[in-house]
């Protein structure tokens, strides 16, 4: 009785969380509202966990539930790994900020300005192909 | 922008320890009149002090982050310098300067906001056989998934509007982000176009270009960035 209440006590943290987790990532959410709930019934009912485990092949239903766990922890394992994608993307978006920042282009060097003060476009297409070029052959 | 000519291109030149290629491709791309932005992507080499000496501006990565994320950085950078049409372009020597105004005739002739390089429109030079069947599987990959109709997916030479390149939600930091780029192109609705263009291999372009496992990882950050928001 107290292994079980243990346990169901993990399951409903399993469960908030996933809960929590629903507006980052349902698919998430769904993977471990599932399994945790069939935690639940195994944990419960350890004698269907029994029955199910020998029609699936398992012999006992505490390993049935030990796989479920298993189960738990690859769910909550992917989940790391896109939250640790998605904590890379915002060091991204703080690297690209630092780069902009410290960029500064040098105005003598940008073509289009220095063509600007001549108010010539830079590139125009001519009626025809341009010398030393083929006709247009893009699909 | 849709007009008759672009009066400002940007050409983005991401690169990372480059500092072997770097110098001939940006003197070429300089030559050619173009405006070149290298995003230096954390280079432990000297390829940022050799491109700041050349290139029309040089935005360098604090941290090396990959391809795809320094090509978002340098098309943010160009975007902010008021490009009209945005080039992207490999720094390892592969592609010829001379095929730009082939993809920006394209973008203007057939009033598309993205004009695709292909390797496969034109005769490919020195492609290994194993190169051939993974860009082969990645093209098959790419039509079933987004639908565009194109025959080479992975050919970082690249045309682009200012409308064009503000469409793209890119947020794949790593090679993934060419399959990225073209799912984006066609979820924007806008009108592409592919392009005949030479690359030259070459065994530094080779070394340095994508190995046989790294189809594996793009695979999982294209699954990866599908199951998180």
């Amino acid at each position: 009785m107290i292994a079980q209440i243990a346990l169901s006590l993990l399951l409903g943290v399993v469960l908030l969380y996933a809960w929590a987790q629903y507006r980052r990532s349902p698919i998430v959410t769904v993977l471990s509202c599932a399994v945790s709930l069939i935690g639940f019934y195994f944990v419960w009912f350890p004698s269907h966990a029994t029955r199910v485990a020998e029609l699936v092949g398992i012999g006992r239903g505490a390993d049935l539930i030990l796989y479920v766990w298993a189960c738990i922890s690859l769910v909550v394992l992917l989940n790391l790994h896109l939250k640790l994608r998605t904590q890379h993307e915002l060091l991204t978006q703080l690297a690209r900020s630092i780069a902009l920042a410290n960029a500064t282009p040098d105005p003598s060097r940008i073509s289009s300005l220095t063509e600007a003060q001549t108010s010539q476009p830079r590139y125009r297409l001519a009626d025809g192909p341009r010398p030393g070029q083929t006709a247009d052959q893009s699909a | 922008m849709r007009d008759d000519h672009f009066s400002s291109t940007w050409v983005v030149c991401p690169a990372y320890n480059e500092s072997s290629a770097i110098v001939s491709v940006i003197t070429r791309l300089r030559q050619a009149g173009h405006d070149v932005v290298v995003v230096d992507d954390g280079s432990s080499d000297d390829t940022r002090q050799l491109a700041s000496t050349l290139a029309t501006a040089v935005v360098s990565h604090p941290v090396n982050l990959g391809q795809g994320a320094a090509l978002k950085t340098g098309i943010d950078f160009a975007l902010a310098q008021g490009a009209d049409v945005i080039v992207t372009f490999d720094t390892d020597g592969q592609h010829r300067d001379s095929d730009i105004p082939r993809l920006l005739d394209a973008l203007v002739r057939n009033q598309a906001d993205f004009a695709l390089g292909s390797r496969f429109l034109s005769e490919p030079l020195n492609m290994p056989r194993m190169r051939r069947i993974l860009l082969w599987g990645a093209t098959l990959f790419t039509v079933a998934t987004t639908g565009l109709r194109l025959t080479d997916t992975h050919n970082g030479l690249r045309a682009m509007t200012r409308r064009g390149a503000q469409a793209l939600r890119l947020r794949q930091n790593r090679m993934a982000h060419a399959s990225e780029l073209l799912a984006e192109i066609a979820r924007s609705q806008l009108r592409y176009v592919e392009v005949p263009v030479t690359i030259d291999y070459t065994t530094y372009s080779l070394a340095k270009g994508q190995r046989t496992g790294d189809f594996v990882m793009i695979l999982l950050d294209l699954l990866a960035g599908k199951l998180y928001r």
